[in-house]
C-alpha cells in the first residue's frame, strides 16, 4: 500500500507538470486584486470604539438566530453565568434532551478569559466539568448529557457574528459542540472588524502558523448549528447547538 | 434564417439603419455566420463557415466601403465578436481579419441607440409589448438598455414586464433539437410568463428564439406572439402574417 | 415515478419532465437559493471578491505540483499519514486498508461530493462497515437509497410529506410535517451514531498547503462532529482543493458561502491541522489525507483548467434553467449536477455514456458563467467539449453529414441561393428530416417567406424602393 501511494504520487506529480507546461494549458493567473475584505466594516478596532464593536458583532449575531449581552466586567460576567445556568434548565424542560442543571461542560477554568467562576458555581452546587479524554467511553456519555458548554473565544468579528475558537489541553471541541447550549465569553479586546483585520494581525505577528498548526483544529462558529435541507426550512440545532450566547464585557477594567 | 424565413425583420433593420441616416448595403453571397455547426461541436466545419463569412465581410472594410457590420441577431453578433478569435489559430492570417471584422460588429437596437440616435419615425402599435432579452445579446454582449430605449420610443404602446425575463426561451440551437423536450419545457414556461405579463406581443432581437416561441405558441395556443423588435420599430406590415402555421396545413415548411 | 439514475438518459429526462411534484420542488427551492445569493452578492462588492476567487484559485492551479508538495510536507509535519491515489479503486483501497488496520465497523460521514465520485459508501459496505451519511439532507437520501440531487442541498427534489414517510418507514416516527420534528428525529438519530463510530470520513473544501490544514464547512456541525469525535479521521481530497495560504482559504469560504446558500458564511469552518495534539480532550488521535487525482490531471492535460477553479458553491445549478426543469438525478450516478456537472462529469469520466450526453445538456444561456464566483466560462467548456466528441467522431453520422453539407452549401452562395429556392418548394419532404420531425413533434416549424431577402432587397434598391424615405 505504501509503495503503490508512492508511485501514485509521482505519478500524479509528474502528470500535473506536464500538463501546466504544454502549450495546451489555457490557464493563465489574472492580476490579484489589492487585499481588501470580503466584507468592509463601519467602526475598526482602529477607531478605539470597542462597545460599537462590541455592538455590531453582538448585532450581527441575533441577525443569526444566535443571542448577545454586553456586561460591565468579570464580576457581571460571573454574576450572568449563574443567572443563565439557572434559568436555562426550566427553558429546555420542554425539548427533547433531558436538562442536566448541575453541572456544565466547560473549558478549564485557565482557558477560560475569566476567574473564579468555578467557585462562583460550586458555591450554587453547579459543578464545571472539563473532560480530560472523550475517547473513554465513560466520559463521554457523561459529556453527552449536558446541556450547557462554557467557553473562551480566541477572537470575535463584528462584520459576521463570528467567534474563534482553537482546541487544545483544556479547549475541548466538544464544549462548544455536544451540548444543546453554547455559552462563550467574549472579552471585548477579542472583537476584530472582520477576518481580514484579524489574519493581517496574525501574519504580521507571525503567529498565523503558529496558531493553526499547535492546535489539532481550530474553528469558525457563525450562530447555531442549522440545516435548510427539508423544503429549505430553516431549523435550527441539527447536530451542534441550537442556541448560541455570547456574553460580552469590557475586559480593559 | 433572416433571409429565407424573415425577409420582413431584413428590411425593417434596413430600413431603421436608413431612416436614422446610415448608408446600407447588403454584400452579395452572404449566408451565415456558423454559429449552428460550433453550436454542435463542429469546428472545423464552423471555421470553415467562418472563413467565409470573413472572406466577404473583410475586404469591403478593408477598403472602407463599410464602416460598420449591423445584425438584427444578438447571438450571430456575438458568434463573430467572440466565437471567431476562439476558431482561428494564432499564426492563421484569419483571426487578425476575423478580429477587425468583430471589433466593427454590432446588433441592430445596439447601433441604431448608441451610434446612430434613432429616430423614431411614426413607429405605432396600439397594444402591449413586454421584452424578452435573449440569452446572448444580454449576457455575451452586454446589450439590454437599448432594445428598451428604442421600444419606449413606439407611439401608443404599452410597455409590461416579464417575469423572470432574463431565463432563457429554451432554444439554445443544437439543445432545441438533441434535447427537445427540455428545450420545449423552457419554452412553456416561458410562454406562462408571457401570459402573465399581459402583453399581446413580445420583443426580440433574435429570430432563432422568436421560431421556438412561435412554434409553441402555434402548437399550443396562446396568444402572446413574438415579433423582431425591428418589424415593431419599423411599424411594418410584414410582422402581421401568422408564421407558423398548423402541422396539418398545406404547406408546412421546414426551416 | 422518481428518476431513475440508472435508466438511460432519454428515459430519465422523460421521467423527470413527467413528474410535476419534482419539478414543483425544484422550482420553489433553486428560486429560493437564487433570491438569497442575489442579496447576499449585492451586500458586498461582488465583483471584486469574485476577481480575488479568481486570482486566489488561479494561483493554486497553475502552482499545484509545488503545492501539493508543500502540503503534504506539512501535513505530515502536524502528524498526519499523508495517502495518493490516481483513482477510484486506489481511494478507495486506501480506505479499506485504514479500516482493516483498525477494525472498523462503524462509519461516519460527513456530506462529501468526492466519496459519491468514487463510490464509497458501496465499497465500505460491502465490506461489511456500516456506514451513515450525518448532512441532514445525505440522511434522507441514503435512507431512500438514492444518490443526492445537487451538492449544496442533496435532498432538494424530496417533498416533506415524502421525507416524513421515509422516516416512518425506516424510524418508526410519527408522521408530521413539521421540519423541526424530522430534524429532532435525525438528531437523536445520528448523536447515538456518532457517539458509537470508529472511523469519520469527510472530504475537504480547501486544503491550505502553506501550514498543511484541512478545511471542512458545514452548516449542521455534522463536519465538526466527524472530524473530532472518531478515534480514526480521513479527508478525501480532489488534489484541485490545495490553495496557497490562509487568507485564500477565508477568502474561498466567505465567497462559496455567499454564493450557495446566500450566508455571509457558514455556521462552521473547521481548519484541521492533524490528529489531537498532546493533552487533547477530543479529536481523532489518527488523521489520514487522500490526496485523490481521478481524472483531474487529465482536465488541465485537455484544455479545461478552467474547470479545475471551481469551489463546488452550486450557484451555477441554482441559476440553470435546464437543472430546474429536469433536477440532479437525470444527470446519471454522477454527484454532479447543473452546468459544472455536465463539465466535470465526462471529464471524470465518471460515467463513459455521460460523456455523450451532458454537454448537450445545455442551451449555453450563459446565466451559470453571470453567477460563477471563479468567473468560469461554463458555456466555452461546454463547447469544448461538444467539438471534443466530434474530433473524436463520437456523433451520429447522419448529424455529421448535414453539418457538413450544410458548411458546404453556405459556403457557395450560387449553391445556397439554388438550395434555399429548392428548400421551399420541397419543404414538406425537409419536413421527414429526423432534426425537423423532432422539432415539430413539440413546436409547429417556421414556414419559408414567398421571397428571400436577398432577392427582395435587390428588387427594392433596383426599383428605388429600397428605402422608406425615398
Amino acid at each position: 500500500m505504501i509503495s503503490d501511494s508512492l508511485e501514485a504520487r509521482d505519478v500524479i506529480l509528474a502528470r500535473l507538470r506536464r500538463a501546466l507546461a504544454g502549450p495546451r494549458s489555457v490557464f493563465r493567473e489574472p492580476p490579484a486584486p489589492a487585499a481588501k475584505p470580503a466584507i468592509p466594516s463601519a467602526v475598526t478596532r482602529a477607531d478605539g470604539d470597542r462597545r460599537s464593536l462590541a455592538k455590531i458583532f453582538g448585532e450581527k449575531l441575533e441577525a443569526i438566530d444566535g443571542s448577545y449581552e454586553i456586561v460591565e466586567d468579570a464580576a457581571d460576567v460571573r454574576r450572568r453565568v449563574l443567572e443563565l445556568l439557572k434559568e436555562w434548565p426550566s427553558q429546555d424542560r420542554q425539548t427533547e434532551e433531558g436538562p442536566e442543571a448541575r453541572a456544565v461542560l466547560s473549558w478549564a477554568p485557565r482557558a477560560l478569559p475569566i476567574e473564579d467562576l468555578r467557585p462562583t458555581l460550586a458555591d450554587a452546587g453547579i459543578a464545571l466539568v472539563v473532560p480530560e479524554d472523550l475517547h473513554d467511553d465513560h466520559t463521554r456519555a457523561g459529556a453527552a448529557r449536558l446541556t450547557v458548554g462554557l467557553t473562551g473565544v480566541d477572537a470575535a468579528f463584528a462584520s459576521t457574528g463570528s467567534m474563534v475558537l482553537a482546541s487544545s489541553r483544556g479547549r475541548s471541541r466538544a464544549a462548544s459542540l455536544l451540548p444543546l447550549r453554547h455559552l462563550a465569553i467574549v472579552p471585548m479586546s477579542r472583537i476584530y472588524e472582520n477576518f481580514e483585520a484579524w489574519l493581517a494581525e496574525l501574519r504580521q505577528e507571525e503567529r498565523l502558523h503558529s496558531l493553526l498548526r499547535v492546535s489539532g483544529q481550530i474553528v469558525f462558529i457563525t450562530g447555531p448549528s442549522k440545516s435548510a435541507d427539508i423544503e429549505l426550512n430553516l431549523t435550527l440545532g441539527v447536530h451542534g447547538p441550537r442556541f448560541v450566547h455570547a456574553l460580552i464585557y469590557d475586559d480593559a477594567w | 434564417m433572416v433571409d429565407t424565413l424573415y425577409p420582413g425583420v431584413g428590411l425593417a433593420a434596413a430600413s431603421l439603419l436608413r431612416r436614422s441616416g446610415a448608408d446600407v448595403v447588403f454584400p452579395d453571397g452572404q449566408t451565415c455566420c456558423g454559429q449552428p455547426a460550433l453550436n454542435a461541436g463542429y469546428r472545423n466545419d464552423a471555421r470553415r463557415v467562418a472563413r467565409h463569412f470573413v472572406d466577404i465581410f473583410h475586404p469591403p472594410l478593408d477598403d472602407g466601403t463599410i464602416d460598420a457590420i449591423v445584425a438584427p441577431s444578438g447571438s450571430c453578433v456575438a458568434m463573430v465578436k467572440h466565437q471567431y478569435p476562439r476558431l482561428f489559430e494564432d499564426d492563421d492570417p484569419y483571426r487578425r481579419r476575423a478580429i477587425e471584422i468583430g471589433d466593427v460588429t454590432y446588433e441592430l437596437t445596439q447601433y441604431l441607440a448608441d451610434y446612430l440616435g434613432f429616430a423614431p419615425g411614426d413607429a405605432r402599435y396600439a397594444g402591449k409589448i413586454t421584452y424578452h432579452p435573449c440569452c446572448h445579446l444580454l449576457r455575451e454582449l452586454g446589450i439590454d438598455a437599448q432594445p428598451r430605449q428604442l421600444l419606449a420610443k413606439i407611439q401608443d404602446a404599452e410597455l409590461v414586464e416579464l417575469p423572470d425575463a432574463e431565463e432563457c426561451c429554451g432554444f439554445g440551437g443544437v439543445f432545441a433539437i438533441k434535447n427537445a423536450e427540455i428545450s420545449t419545457a423552457m419554452g412553456r414556461r416561458k410562454a406562462k410568463n408571457l401570459a402573465a405579463s399581459g402583453a399581446d406581443v413580445v420583443a426580440l432581437c433574435d429570430v432563432s428564439c422568436m421560431t421556438h416561441l412561435n412554434g409553441i405558441r402555434a402548437r399550443d395556443g396562446y396568444s402572446c406572439r413574438a415579433v423582431h423588435v425591428a418589424e415593431l420599430l419599423a411599424g411594418s406590415p410584414e410582422s402581421e402574417p401568422a408564421d407558423q402555421e398548423p402541422a396539418d396545413e398545406e404547406y408546412p415548411d421546414a426551416g | 415515478m422518481p428518476v431513475d439514475v440508472a435508466a438511460p438518459y432519454a428515459v430519465r429526462v422523460r421521467q423527470a419532465l413527467a413528474d410535476d411534484a419534482l419539478r414543483a420542488a425544484l422550482d420553489r427551492a433553486t428560486e429560493h437559493l437564487r433570491d438569497r445569493r442575489a442579496q447576499a452578492v449585492a451586500a458586498v462588492d461582488f465583483h471584486r471578491l469574485r476577481d480575488q476567487t479568481r486570482a486566489a484559485r488561479c494561483y493554486a492551479i497553475e502552482h499545484l505540483p509545488d503545492l501539493l508538495e508543500q502540503l503534504e510536507g506539512n501535513l505530515i509535519a502536524n502528524g498526519c499519514q499523508v495517502h495518493w491515489a490516481r483513482d477510484a479503486a486506489e481511494a478507495v483501497g486506501t480506505v479499506l486498508d485504514i479500516a482493516g488496520v483498525h477494525s472498523v465497523s462503524d462509519v461516519v460521514k460527513s456530506k462529501s461530493m468526492v466519496t459519491e465520485e468514487i463510490g464509497l459508501n458501496d465499497a465500505l459496505q460491502r465490506s461489511g462497515i456500516d456506514v451513515v451519511e450525518t448532512d441532514l439532507g445525505e440522511f434522507i437520501v441514503q435512507l431512500a437509497g438514492e444518490p443526492p440531487s445537487h451538492i449544496i442541498t442533496p435532498v432538494i427534489h424530496k417533498r416533506i410529506e415524502d421525507i416524513s414517510a421515509l422516516f416512518g418507514e425506516k424510524l418508526g416516527t410519527p408522521p408530521t410535517t413539521d421540519p423541526a420534528e424530522l430534524c429532532a428525529a435525525a438528531r437523536r438519530e445520528l448523536r447515538s451514531e456518532f457517539l458509537v463510530a470508529d472511523m469519520g470520513i469527510s472530504g475537504c473544501n480547501f486544503a491550505i498547503a502553506e501550514t498543511g490544514t484541512i478545511c471542512v464547512v458545514t452548516n449542521e456541525g455534522n463536519g465538526r462532529m466527524v472530524t473530532s469525535l472518531p478515534p480514526v479521521y480521513v479527508a478525501i481530497v480532489g488534489i484541485e482543493k490545495v490553495v496557497r495560504r490562509v487568507e485564500d482559504a477565508v477568502l474561498l469560504w466567505q465567497a462559496a458561502s455567499r454564493s450557495a446558500t446566500g450566508q455571509d458564511v457558514s455556521v462552521y469552518f473547521s481548519l484541521c491541522s492533524g490528529p489531537r495534539r498532546r493533552g487533547d480532550a477530543d479529536g481523532p488521535d489518527e488523521m489520514h489525507v487522500i490526496l485523490l487525482d481521478n481524472g483531474r490531471s487529465r482536465i488541465l492535460e485537455r484544455r479545461y483548467g478552467d474547470a479545475a477553479l471551481c469551489i463546488r458553491c452550486g450557484a451555477c445549478i441554482n441559476v440553470c434553467p435546464v437543472y430546474r426543469e429536469i433536477g440532479g438525478h437525470t444527470y446519471g450516478r454522477t454527484p454532479y449536477s447543473g452546468p459544472i456537472g455536465a463539465v466535470i462529469t465526462p471529464l471524470l469520466e465518471y460515467d463513459p455514456r455521460a460523456a455523450r450526453e451532458l454537454p448537450f445538456a445545455s442551451s449555453l444561456c450563459g446565466a451559470c458563467r453571470d453567477v460563477c464566483p471563479a468567473k468560469i466560462d461554463l458555456p466555452r467548456l461546454l463547447l469544448d467539449l461538444r467539438s471534443d466528441l466530434v474530433e473524436r467522431r463520437a456523433s451520429p453520422i447522419g448529424e455529421r453529414a448535414a453539418v457538413r453539407a450544410y458548411a458546404s452549401f453556405v459556403r457557395r452562395p450560387a449553391l445556397y441561393r439554388v438550395l434555399a429556392s429548392a428548400a421551399r418548394r420541397f419543404a414538406r419532404f425537409a419536413r421527414a428530416l429526423p432534426p425537423l420531425r423532432t422539432w415539430a413533434r413539440t413546436r409547429e416549424l417556421p414556414r419559408f417567406a414567398p421571397q428571400r431577402f436577398a432577392d427582395l432587397w435587390r428588387e427594392r434598391r433596383d426599383d428605388g424602393t429600397g428605402s422608406d424615405e425615398e
